[in-house]
């Protein structure tokens, strides 16, 4: 009993319960007390299932302290299991290990290893599993960067689109270019993945499939007009299969169908507005023009979808390869160069509100240009113009090869040989035609002709300044290569007699004597022997070949009759009548060698 | 000698009838370089052709109401080039639908004397001013991005102060008229440049 005021005490009871959380009002939440499920599992860890439950020592053991949950019937099964950990007197030798026991704890113990390991191995698996998932996912992103650093991409809504014409290049073709870019998801991962798998595929527009090319070709003109119809066809295809191709062949396979069918539109556009003598024929895709009378040019779209086999027109198969590649080659050259134009800075406005145009057009309103000024400032020729430009001097030139070929293997007397130019423009060629005999190139030199040859006309420049034009008639430049090569042969005497102190007494180019030739002029040639004993006379003509006739003094005349003019005898030593000479027998390889030996002859030895 | 008579009639074909389509938004300096990359991708390929012109506008005041006017513009990098005379006509006021404005635009070259000849033909010059910037062109399509600087002393085009701080970006098509197609390819382009720029129908009647 205490005399102080009274005291409150409190007393609280040990918190057996954790406090989880105080909250800002200093109320306190506790950890929920755990069920008995819970707390079963808890304890239930700390169980070491190692031991064997039927072990007999495990049931010899007596129990220590029971645990206070030991009483809860129900759960009786667990706690037998229970090993405890006792002191007592252990008795070495009475002690036995049965096999049996060792071969069922090694049996369990293995089967827990493997189990672990089973584990291991199927979350192994697993992880490969995602990595190549990943790897495939991967796989798309860095395809789509490298498509994305050569193509040009943007994105709508959800979709991928791309644009493969060449409007950013500055064509003016209406076509959209457009292709889409699809994840190629069609593929199974427990089968194995084929080689030329893409996780990235496009899809081209619908026309543009499948390949084509431009075939210009010129033939001879074909009788009937009606033989136009089916066109010709493709060469052989390409070996890859369309669905299986990579994204970068298939979409520059479509990017060249679309610049080939810009190309054909604007040929065929051309064809149509363009007056000329001769009008173009465009029948369905190909178009037709005459370059030289019976000739004909074709140029042709030949686009295959590589679907169905395409049907081979027997006509066109023996000739497969008049195809000029070369022309097909200028076409894009030349519609890229177009391109170019649109694009060029001469277009732009200056001051920038003005449109779009030439700049020297520009000032044709303010400098008053007239009709021809504003002509000569505007392209006037189209791409079909300049292409049969082109076709036509190709032509030209090989048909100019093939006559100084065909004259060569055919004459071997005098030779006639050809150097063509290695530089050489679109519509112009030229070759140097030189006429030699063999064995005397260095003595008989005087024809060299160099042939210009252009698009329609071939100019010829002799060396001694004459300019003769020639047209594209095959037979004109024959004929007067022949006509050189008669002239050359006495041209050849001139200059042989030179060396053999031989004297011109005349020489003409072209003789109004004697048979009229049908190809050129005849030409002849008279020269006399150092002594002046006696004269070689030469009539060489392109048709009537040549005639060599040769005089001699009057004393070695047989059938000189005698005068009563002349009475003294050195009269005698003068030239007299013109024999014949059989050309043909004479000896000698060419017609210089036979004449060196024919003029040794006439000269005595001293 | 009697005056030849004069055609009652409007002239109507050629180059007469052109329609400009347009399309107006404006970018502050400092996101102009993102601009002029974005613009330099998606157009055509060609290096960015800088231009410096100085503008006129001429207004004729007629006994009407409204002032007739046109614009007189050349290039101050190119001084030997024709100036550019252009006259603007009142916007189409079609279906709302369309997305461009579109308006009747006559544009026409002429040579150095031109001031001289608007003065004698009664106009005056009403306001003056120098556009800098870079043109662009896709196809057809025409993009201007333009900074208006103010003239001080009026004929004096070194003496010039920046009007805002900002950047003019004008997107236009010049066709003959009837073509909605062309409305439809500009608001496609437009979309593309957005967020960096909002291309929109600017009714030139509704900022008076």
């Amino acid at each position: 009993m205490s005399g102080g005021p009274a005291v409150r005490v409190s007393i609280e009871s040990q918190c057996e319960r954790q406090v989880q959380e105080v909250s800002l009002d200093g109320l306190e939440t506790y950890v929920p007390p755990l069920s008995m499920s819970q707390n079963l599992a808890k304890l239930a860890q700390r169980i070491d299932f190692d031991q064997s439950s039927d072990s007999e020592q495990e049931s010899r053991e007596p129990r220590s302290q029971p645990e206070p949950e030991e009483d809860e019937g129900v759960w009786g099964v667990f706690y037998l299991e229970r090993s405890y950990v006792v002191f007592s007197r252990f008795d070495s030798a009475s002690v036995q290990t049965p096999q049996v026991f060792q071969l069922i704890s090694k049996k369990k113990s293995l089967a827990t290893a493997a189990q672990l390991l089973l584990k291991g191995a199927e979350k192994l698996t697993k992880s490969l599993a995602e990595n190549q998932e990943q790897r495939r996912q991967r796989d798309f992103n860095s395809e789509l960067l490298r498509l994305r650093s050569q193509w040009k991409l943007r994105k709508l809504g959800h979709k991928i689109l791309g644009d493969l014409s060449y409007r950013s290049a500055g064509s003016l073709f209406p076509h959209h270019g457009t292709f889409e870019v699809i994840k190629n998801t069609d593929i199974d991962l427990d089968k194995k993945v084929p080689d030329d798998y893409c996780p990235l595929n496009v899809q081209i527009p619908s026309d543009l499939e499948g390949s084509a090319y431009i075939k210009v070709s010129i033939q001879k003109q074909s009788a009937d007009i009606g033989d136009l119809g089916t066109v010709s066809l493709f060469r052989r295809q390409p070996k890859a299969k369309p669905a299986s191709q990579m994204w970068h062949l298939k979409l520059e396979a479509a990017q060249n169908v679309l610049l080939c069918k810009e190309i054909f539109a604007q040929l065929s556009r051309e064809a149509v507005q363009i007056k000329s003598q001769i009008p173009h024929i465009v029948v369905k895709n190909q178009i037709l023009s005459q370059p030289f009378p019976g000739l004909q040019l074709s140029i042709s779209l030949c686009h295959s979808t590589g679907e169905k086999k395409i049907q081979r027109a027997s006509p066109d198969k023996s000739k497969p390869d008049d195809h000029l590649y070369v022309l097909e080659h200028n076409l894009h050259q030349l519609i890229r160069e177009f391109h170019k134009q649109t694009l060029s800075s001469v277009v732009m406005p200056h001051p920038a509100s003005s449109p779009f145009g030439h700049k020297r057009l520009r000032l044709a309103g303010p400098m008053a240009y007239d009709k021809a000024e504003i002509s000569s400032l505007q392209q006037s020729e189209g791409l079909l113009e300049k292409i049969i430009k082109q076709a036509k001097h190709i032509f030209l030139r090989s048909r100019t090869a093939r006559t100084i070929d065909s004259l060569a293997s055919r004459i071997e007397d005098p030779q006639i040989q050809a150097h063509w130019s290695n530089i050489n423009s679109v519509y112009e060629s030229s070759v140097k035609v030189l006429i030699t005999s063999q064995g005397y190139e260095q003595i008989c030199k005087s024809i060299q002709l160099q042939l210009n040859i252009g698009v329609e006309q071939i100019r010829v420049v002799h060396r001694d300044g004459r300019v003769v034009t020639l047209s594209h008639q095959e037979q004109e430049l024959q004929d007067f290569l022949l006509s050189q090569m008669s002239q050359h042969q006495v041209h050849a005497v001139q200059q042989l007699a030179k060396v053999m102190g031989w004297h011109v007494l005349s020489f003409s180019n072209h003789v109004g004597l004697g048979p009229i030739e049908s190809i050129g002029n005849a030409s002849a040639i008279t020269v006399a022997s150092p002594s002046g004993e006696h004269t070689i006379s030469v009539r060489n003509g392109p048709e009537s070949g040549c005639k060599v006739l040769v005089q001699f003094p009057r004393s070695q005349a047989k059938e000189l009759l005698k005068s009563d003019v002349l009475q003294e005898g050195r009269w005698t030593h003068l030239r007299g009548p013109y024999r014949e000479v059989h050309w043909g027998r004479m000896e000698g390889r060419n017609f210089v060698y036979k004449m060196e030996l024919l003029m040794a002859a006439l000269t005595p030895c001293p | 000698m009697e005056a030849p008579p004069v055609t009652v009639m409007p002239v109507t074909g050629g180059t007469i009838n052109m329609m400009e389509y347009l399309l107006q938004g404006s970018v502050l300096d400092q996101s102009l370089e993102s601009l002029l990359h974005r613009l330099r991708g998606l157009c055509d390929n060609m290096e960015p052709e800088s231009f410096a012109d100085h503008e006129l506008v001429y207004l004729l005041k007629g006994q009407q109401g409204n002032p007739f006017m046109l614009r007189a513009r050349r290039s101050l990098l190119h001084p030997t080039a024709p100036w550019h005379l252009r006259y603007l006509g009142q916007p189409e006021v079609g279906d709302k639908s369309r997305h461009a404005l579109v308006r009747n635009c006559v544009d026409v070259a002429a040579s150095h004397s031109l001031p001289d000849f608007l003065n004698e033909m009664g106009f005056r010059m009403d306001h003056e001013f120098v556009a800098k910037g870079q043109v662009f062109r896709k196809g057809a399509m025409k993009v201007v991005v333009s900074k208006l600087l103010r003239v001080l002393a009026s004929g004096n085009t070194e003496n010039t102060e920046p009007m805002s701080l900002s950047y003019l970006v004008e997107l236009s098509v010049l066709a003959p008229a009837g073509q909605d197609t062309v409305s439809e390819d500009m608001r496609s382009f437009a979309e593309q440049l957005k967020p960096l720029v909002h291309l929109e129908k600017i009714d030139p009647k509704r900022l008076m």
